[in-house]
Formats: structure tokens, sequence, C-alpha cells
């Protein structure tokens, strides 16, 4: 898809503006779970949606897997669906991550909850860095057993044009966990991300 | 003579942003690298006064560098404007020496600030 | 034009619960959405703390998502399929749902006051109810059809795929603990003449009445299935040889003293039971042993019991 080729130049702005959310985002977090979190992003990835749940089908085919979903939108016609995707063998630290060891809630609401926590935090830095800001529709578990997952993720996809592929690693004093963020994004909005990138380069 | 500055990060943008915020009142050589390790053979080379430095990068990151710098005993002075604004990893870089931390994105008021404070400007 | 008119008449008749907390969790504000579903009046509970004005919060929780909407300023969520309602208020839909209150999507967003200081929260709260009662009906309509999906149509017993699969993990179960386990394989005898005298609903009407006689005088772990046109199959967990005889020749008995009225007339029936004990067989082998000694009930004379021995193999051979 050429139309919606990103320039070494755009990729690195938005690379920069990742970088600088996710740093707030784990400051934010490490003051609110009175731990040093520390957000890694090693690259962000622009690929064609349709080729995402091939990408990550090996990754999570081992184990039992989650994708959770959360629709955002912001201003100028931006807007977009990130997914977390969990192993589900994470779901006990998280737990103990949230606090929510004392008392019964169910293995959904934790994985909603982390969820809503950590991609608002980030998404909310960005938008913050793109001069936007965005409201959020509520966290939904798109599948938890691993034979629905390609599927779910190929159908998901299927909607939009561009993901933006965020490997974030959580890396906590007490624990360590892996998890994926995808920032799926519709053709339209790609052109206007393009075009807010161009404004903060002109900047420059 | 004019101090010569170092400006290390990988992003182009973010070089190109500190660049432009750099108070005007601030007189020096500008000079960038895009890792760590051309921030060394840079540092190696010839004499920098002061370096603005990214922690997260490839081949050699922020915190190889203030080491190696720690070790060689060079004569700069480092300010850290990073993205990563936790207070353990700001107490880790100024253990190694470093002698501010500014949080990205680097802005003309919080340079300003910073410089002024520490009588760069 | 001039719009700040509209927000308080929009706020009232808004069908969707807002909710204004401060810092510490006081009520600032609700509208008449709230007051009306918790006959509340703002006027009197402004200023209290939210656990003060409604009853019975999931207080723990909720603080723990308040916490992060404060602290974070990002908003959170709760939705009615994890947790059915936080606040208890009534709903319109009195008849249909089987919930006493609204199920409720609920959003918590962070607000800041025009002087950049002060922070506040905004609940929203939807009525879900609806969703709710869907929900409930559709799990209604799931365990319906995952009952009629094991069950036989004509005598209600469980069908043979179902009951062929159960036997299966009996099978395991027994092998993995040791413990016994017996099969009865039955069969009408001389169903073709029952159903050349009385026509097929005849036949059916016999299948359907010795069915509920004999689940009758089954335990409730025992699992009954027919197995296909006349031919029926009982699973007795935890039974050895001399119970699961005991069990046959009872039901042998009860069915040929059983008189059935059909049209009229008085029907009677008898059965034949070939029975099995598992020895480490798999499923087939011990449908098969069943079947042998099914086959010798009926070789030695119908309406009996007999159970299985390795001796039997030699007397089918020596018929044959």
């Amino acid at each position: 898809m050429t139309e919606l080729h990103f320039t070494d130049v755009q990729r690195d702005c938005l690379q920069e503006l990742v970088n600088v959310a996710m740093g707030q985002a784990s400051d934010k977090l490490a003051r609110y779970l009175g731990t040093f979190v520390h957000l890694q992003v090693p690259a962000i990835a622009l690929v064609e949606a349709a080729l995402l749940s091939q990408h990550f089908a090996s990754r999570y085919q081992q184990q039992s897997a989650t994708l959770v979903s959360l629709g955002f939108f912001g201003d100028q016609g931006l807007r977009g669906e990130t997914i977390m995707l969990y192993q589900l063998a994470n779901v006990g630290v998280i737990a103990q991550l949230l606090g929510y060891s004392d008392d019964a809630v169910s293995e959904a609401e934790m994985l909603t909850d982390i969820s809503s926590v950590l991609t608002t935090t980030f998404l909310s830095g960005l938008a913050e860095q793109l001069e936007n800001s965005f409201s959020y529709a509520a966290p939904r578990i798109l599948s938890s057993r691993d034979q629905y997952f390609a599927d779910k993720l190929a159908y998901t996809a299927e909607q939009w044009q561009l993901a933006l592929q965020v490997d974030i690693r959580y890396q906590l004093t007490d624990y360590s966990f892996n998890c994926d963020m995808i920032l799926l994004i519709p053709g339209e909005a790609v052109l206007r991300l393009r075009q807010t990138l161009d404004n903060i380069l002109a900047d420059f | 003579m004019a101090l010569t500055a170092l400006i290390c990060d990988d992003s182009l943008l973010a070089r190109n942003q500190l660049k432009k915020s750099l108070p005007s009142v601030f007189d020096a050589d500008i000079i960038t690298a895009s890792n760590g390790v051309e921030a060394l053979s840079i540092l190696r080379a010839r004499e920098v006064g002061l370096v603005f430095l990214d922690l997260t990068m490839p081949e050699l990151d922020g915190v190889g560098v203030l080491e190696a710098i720690k070790a060689d005993a060079m004569d700069c002075l480092v300010i850290v404007v990073s993205a990563d604004i936790q207070p353990e990893m700001q107490k880790r870089v100024m253990e190694l020496g470093a002698l501010a931390f500014v949080q990205k994105p680097a802005t003309a008021d919080k340079l300003a600030d910073v410089m002024h404070k520490y009588g760069l400007i | 034009m001039q719009l700040d008119w509209l927000l308080q008449p929009l706020l009232t008749q808004l069908n969707t619960g807002v909710l204004v907390l401060d810092a510490q969790y006081r009520v600032v504000f609700f509208n008449q959405f709230i007051a009306r579903r918790a006959d509340v009046d703002l006027a009197k509970v402004q200023g209290n703390l939210l656990e003060d004005v409604f009853a019975d919060l999931p207080l723990a929780w909720l603080r723990r998502k308040l916490d992060s909407v404060l602290h974070l300023q990002v908003p959170a969520f709760s939705s009615w399929e994890q947790r059915q309602y936080i606040i208890k208020l009534a709903h319109l839909r009195p008849l249909s749902s089987d919930s006493q209150y609204m199920a409720q999507n609920c959003s918590m967003l962070p607000l800041t006051a025009p002087d950049g200081v002060s922070r506040y929260i905004c609940l929203l709260i939807e009525d879900a109810t609806d969703a709710y009662v869907y929900q409930q009906q559709l799990q209604q309509s799931v365990i319906q059809l995952e009952h009629a999906n094991r069950t036989d149509g004509l005598t209600g017993v469980y069908n043979r795929r179902y009951w062929q699969q159960q036997l299966g993990y009996e099978i395991q179960r027994a092998g993995r603990y040791q413990h016994p386990l017996s099969l009865l394989l039955f069969d009408l005898d001389k169903f073709k003449d029952l159903n050349d005298q009385y026509g097929h609903q005849g036949g059916d009407f016999v299948l359907v009445e010795l069915s509920r006689l004999i689940g009758s005088l089954l335990r409730d772990t025992d699992l009954f299935g027919r197995y296909g046109g006349e031919e029926f199959g009982i699973i007795l967990p935890e039974t050895g040889m001399t119970g699961a005889l005991q069990v046959a020749n009872r039901i042998c008995d009860t069915v040929a003293r059983h008189k059935m009225l059909y049209n009229q007339q008085t029907l009677k029936a008898t059965i034949s039971i070939g029975v099995a004990c598992y020895f480490a067989q798999s499923v087939d082998e011990l449908i098969q042993r069943a079947d042998t000694a099914l086959y010798c009930a009926k070789r030695q004379g119908r309406n009996r019991a007999v159970a299985y021995q390795p001796e039997l193999e030699g007397y089918l051979k020596k018929v044959k």
C-alpha cells in the first residue's frame, strides 16, 4: 500500500513521539503502582494489518492468549483501536501488580483493567505529543482461547489498513512480563497522522 | 573559542527539536551523533564541553556512554534528555556523573531553566 | 448563538446517569436519571461521601477504580458483564429481568476544574438491562440446546453420540482410579412382532414407556442411552459384576411384569440384557463384550440377563 507509506523521517518522528509517550506512561504507572516500571519500546513497526495475525500466530501459539481491545477517538479524524496481547500465564502477575490478590475479581476484569490503564496512559501521552486529545471506548475482551486467537485478530485487523505494532516489555522491580500492543489505524486516519507528523517536523 | 556541544539522540526529530530549543544566548558549535558509539568516538577525537544525551539508543545506550565517560575521566558535562523520567533512572544517571536530567520533549523553557541553573548561559 | 441554556435541560433529560465526585469521593452532582432511580435528592446529600449516599457499594473495588482515574488521569470502565451493577438503581424492565437492579455500563472520567487544580471524577452510568435480559435468554437457549443435543428425541434418554462419549469418560475414570464399572446392553424382545401388531406408533409407545420405567429404577449417576432402534445401553459407575447382574435382573423382571395400556389394549414386553464388566478394555471392546452376552441371552430364550464370560465367545462360534 504505497499510499500509506511513511518516509524515514516520518517514521523517526513517530518513533520518538511513541518513546516519549511511553516514558511518561512508565512514570505515571510507577507512581501509581508504587514500583519501578520500565516500559521499553525496542522499535515500532508499521505493518499492513492483513499480515498481523500471521505475525502473532507463531508467538502466541504455544500458550493460551488473550486479546483486549480498546477504541479511541481524537480530533481531526484521528482514531483507531489498540489491541493488547497477553499470555494467560501472566494473569497472576497482573493481579499482584494491581493489588487484586485480596478480593475476588474475575480474570476478565483484571485483564480489561490492566489493559485500560496501560493503553489509556500511553495514548493520552501520545495524544498530547500530537497536540490532540483522545476519548476512549470501554475495553473488550476479544478472545481468550487460542484456537480463535488468530481468527479474531485477522477479523479485527481486516477493518483497518495500517497497524502500528509496538512491542512492550514491562520490567518491574519485582517481576517482569512481556506483552504486545498493537495500534490499529484506519486508512484515512493514517493520512491525518502523517499530516500531523509533517506539521511537527515542519516546526523543527 | 566557542564551546562545542554534542547532541546525542537516535531520533532526528529529537536532535532537531533540541537544537532549535537551545537558548539563543548559548554560544556554541553544535554537533550531533545518532548513537552511543558515534558519540564516544567524537568525544575521544575532539574537545566537547557539553553533551545532551538520550538514554534509549541502539548500539550503545546513554547509560553506556556515561559509564565510558566516567571510566575515561573525560572532561565534559552531561545533561541527560530522556523520556524515561522515573526517579530510579534519574538517580542512576546522577550517580554516573550526569549534571542534570531533562524530561522529553525538551522544550526551550526546560532547557533554559536547567542551563541557567548550572551557569551554562 | 448562546448555547449554555441547553446544558441543564439536557442533563435532566439525558438517558444516562451522570454522577460527579470530588477528589475525596464526595458527591458533587448527579442528574435526574440517578435521582429518580435511586430516589435521592441532590440538595439533601450534596457534599456527603459517596458510600453514605448510595447503599451497598462495592467499596474496595470502586475505590481502586477511582484511585486510578485520579492518579493516572485516565478513564476507567466497568461492564455489566463483569459487575452487573455498581449503584443499586431501579430499572424499567421489572417484568422481563430477573434482577431487581439495573445492569450498568459505567465510564469513570477524570475532570479538572477551570482553576486547573481541582480534580473531579465523572461517572457516566448507562442502563444495560436490555442487554442483560437478552443474555439471560440466550443462556437459557444455550442450556436448552445443550440438552437437546444430548437427548434422544423419542425416549428422552441420552442419544448414542453423547452416551458413547460418556462411556469413554467413565472408562478413563475407572481406569485411573481403579474403580469398578459395568455396562448393560439390552434389546426389546421380538420388537418386530410388536410393530407388526400395533404399528410403529405402538412400537414407539412401548419404547417411551419402558425407557421411563427403566429410568426410574436407576441411580442418578447411571447413564442411560439409546444405542439405536430398540437397543439401549446403561453405564453403571462404581458397580462390579455382582451388582450389575442384580440391577439387570431387576430390570428384566420389572419390565416383564409391567402392563402397558395402549389403545384400550394391554401390552406386555420383555427384554434381554447383556452385562459386561470393565477390565482395562477400550470402549469398543467393552461394548463388544456386552453385545456378546446380549446375543447369548437371546439364544438362551430371551427375557433374561447374561453376564459376559470368555467362554461365551466359544458358544458364539459354535452357534454361528
